[in-house]
């Protein structure tokens, strides 16, 4: 008997739903209201614990296959590129109250472009940067100026 | 009513509604003709842009991206064979085929006039249903909203492919999100641990955004460089060879059954909370296959195929508009987006909508039945340049999306930590989806969490007697029926497993 993605997955849910499920029963009663804050939290909470410890239960006795045949058929997925990814957006989510939308949206598009396809020749970094200019260019210009809607505004640069 | 509908027509056909409407139509064909680009992703990418607008022009944009989705997906579907939106999905069965039998014209024409004269007989129901549905929902207590709503998280977690434990367990984690924050009682901070980040709790377009856009958008960049994106390229070159709109609308109209039965299944599915255009499409695919006289042709380029899966699902979208004007439930994902923006401009919906808010209310029914000739004028004009913009590339198109989702979660309060919010459950969805959970039934666990939690409080408070939930009729059967779909749920999976075990015998 071995534990699979799913146990493991299970037993992390179990775990917060029953520290969860502790600490809802912390939760102070309200004089008045026939049921408490941490009424509701309790049943949800009671509920995922008690799916999430069939999901353990249900992966551990699962017959598992004693090689992983026919892994070679799943299409490659390039998981590198995802977290470069994840990794720019966070850059971005940092760089865009510092710098503001402008600048961190020029950064941001042109590097995520750059880490997904590569541009090889002088016109594909030519294509990528105004693709990347324009962008942030003209959505600045429908957000802010015709539908007004604020953007986020630097603060090193100050707009 | 008739006067009400004119009225609405009338308003929505100013410029003010309608160029957001004919916008939200093209980019809603744009989106959906995008492969692994949904209806749900555009709508999300419109949503920034709804925020400076009048609320009605903002819900006829949403309404046109919601119908020209719809419409679009049947692109890919038919050059491709790849579903452009999953609402399409069947569409690719006979669509497909038909292309390749040198008939890629007639194949696009029939999915887009039965889309048309599916939506535009859906819209018959909406405008007529939606109101008699909206006082059927005023008679609803606190123990039937509550019904209705668990009914809802049964069925959708019961649809789940994978695994009817994920889904529970997806449900319960959209659940828990909506406890984060204060009680909606007596305001007492549940779960914040003392941060002052979540002491107001998970704002919800943004923890809706983050899950569903990061999701795909880091699935689809999973599969860059794949065979998948070398075949969209290949649709620069295509031509469509010269045919009859005149031949294909008689077509459609040689089986008035057939398009009036697969509207009404695209409506009835779209009416059930929270179950998309693909399963309208596919069992409307199902259903003409089993009526046909002729089903041996089904799969081969049959255009009942492809009338039957377009026309169902455009009704679809009336269906959902039903049980968002009617219930306040969100019939999917995109109708919780068009819920979450009724809620910015400060709009209420559920039973009263209606009768409250006519002006809003007709106008999304003029701004319906409206987009289906803007779509129709969209794809007449703008065919080639669709088959163009098809192949743009995923390069281009993640960092845009990506832009225009922080800008929707900055816009909603101008604050950064919304943005801070929608990243966070970016990695969530990521996460989530990697270990093989539905998003669906996490989503609408999201949506439905607070009202839950209230209608059961309510009721609780107005009588402590728990049974009511059971022993008042329509509570009773709503719960009865949510038992039922949970207990066919795992029936069929134990069906499925001991029919896997029988062709894989184990030696």
């Amino acid at each position: 008997m071995s534990i699979g993605r799913d146990g493991i997955a299970g037993l992390i849910l179990l775990a917060i739903s029953l520290f969860l499920l502790f600490k809802s029963f912390q939760l102070p009663s309200l004089p008045i209201v026939p049921v408490g804050p941490g009424f509701y939290p309790a049943i949800v909470l009671s509920f995922m614990a008690a799916a999430s410890a069939l999901l353990v239960l249900q992966d551990l006795m699962k017959r598992r296959p004693a090689a992983a045949a026919g892994e070679s058929d799943a299409p490659r997925r390039n998981y590198r590129l995802v977290v470069i990814a994840f990794a720019i957006v966070g850059a971005y989510v940092v760089l865009l109250p510092l710098v503001g939308f402008r600048v961190a949206t020029v950064l941001f598009v042109g590097a995520l472009q750059a880490a997904l396809d590569r541009p090889r020749t002088v016109r594909q970094w030519g294509v990528l940067a105004a693709i990347a200019l324009g962008t942030a260019v003209v959505s600045y210009f429908i957000f802010e100026r015709y539908l007004l809607v604020l953007l986020p505004r630097g603060a090193w640069t100050g707009f | 009513m008739l006067d009400l509908l004119w009225n609405g027509l009338v308003n929505v056909a100013q410029w003010k509604y309608l160029l957001p409407l004919f916008a939200g139509t093209f980019i809603g064909v744009i989106g959906g003709s995008l492969p692994g680009v949904t209806i749900t992703m555009t709508v999300i990418v419109v949503l920034p842009f709804t925020y400076g607008l009048d609320p009605l022009a903002g819900l006829a944009a949403m309404t046109g991206v919601y119908v020209g989705g719809s419409t679009g997906g049947l692109i890919a579907c038919c050059l491709l064979g790849i579903p452009g939106s999953p609402a399409s999905i069947a569409t690719t069965f006979d669509g497909f085929p038909m292309a390749r039998n040198g008939e890629p014209g007639r194949a696009i024409w029939l999915g887009v006039w039965a889309s048309v004269w599916g939506g535009l007989l859906g819209a018959l129901f909406l405008v007529f249903l939606t109101g008699p549905l909206a006082a059927i929902a005023l008679e609803f207590g606190p123990w039937e909203y509550f019904s209705l709503f668990v009914l809802a998280m049964a069925m959708v977690a019961g649809l789940t492919e994978s695994s009817l434990l994920k889904g529970l367990i997806s449900t319960a984690i959209g659940l828990l999100i909506t406890v984060v924050g204060h009680d909606p009682i007596g305001s007492v901070p549940r779960f914040t641990f003392g941060s002052a980040f979540i002491g107001g709790g998970f704002p919800f377009l943004p923890v809706l955004i983050g899950i569903f856009a990061f999701a795909q958008i880091m699935t689809d960049l999973e599969k860059l460089n794949s065979p998948r994106g070398q075949a969209v390229q290949s649709l620069v070159g295509i031509r469509l060879e010269r045919f009859s709109h005149l031949k294909v609308n008689l077509e459609i109209f040689k089986q008035p059954f057939l398009l009036a039965w697969a509207t009404i299944v695209g409506l009835i599915i779209g009416i059930l909370p929270a179950i998309g255009g693909s399963a309208s499409s596919v069992m409307a695919y199902d259903q003409a296959k089993k009526f046909s006289k002729t089903p041996e042709r089904f799969g081969k380029g049959h255009p009942e195929g492809i009338i039957a899966s377009e026309a169902s699902n455009n009704a679809n979208v009336s269906g959902s508009l039903m049980t968002i004007m009617a219930f306040g439930i969100p019939g999917d994902a995109v109708t919780a987006v068009m819920l979450g923006a009724m809620t910015i401009h400060g709009i209420q919906s559920g039973p009263l909508f209606i009768s409250q808010n006519p002006d809003i209310a007709y106008g999304i029914y003029a701004a319906y039945i409206l987009a289906h000739p803007c779509m129709l004028l969209i794809c007449l004009a703008l065919m080639p340049l669709m088959l163009r913009v098809t192949s743009v590339r995923m390069a281009v198109l993640a960092p845009v999306v990506l832009v225009l989702c922080v800008v929707g979660a900055y816009a909603l309060n101008n604050t950064m930590q919304s943005v801070y919010v929608l990243l966070m459950f970016g990695v969530v969805g990521y996460v989530l989806v990697k270990l093989g959970f539905p998003l669906a039934p996490l989503i609408l666990g999201l949506i439905l969490g607070d009202q839950i939690e209230i209608n059961l409080v309510r009721a609780i408070m107005t009588d402590g007697n728990p049974w009511l939930f059971l022993t008042r009729p329509i509570s009773g059967l709503l719960l009865l029926a949510a038992a039922a779909s949970v207990g066919l749920a795992i029936w069929q999976h134990w069906r499925h497993q001991a029919r896997v075990a029988e062709e894989e015998p184990d030696f």
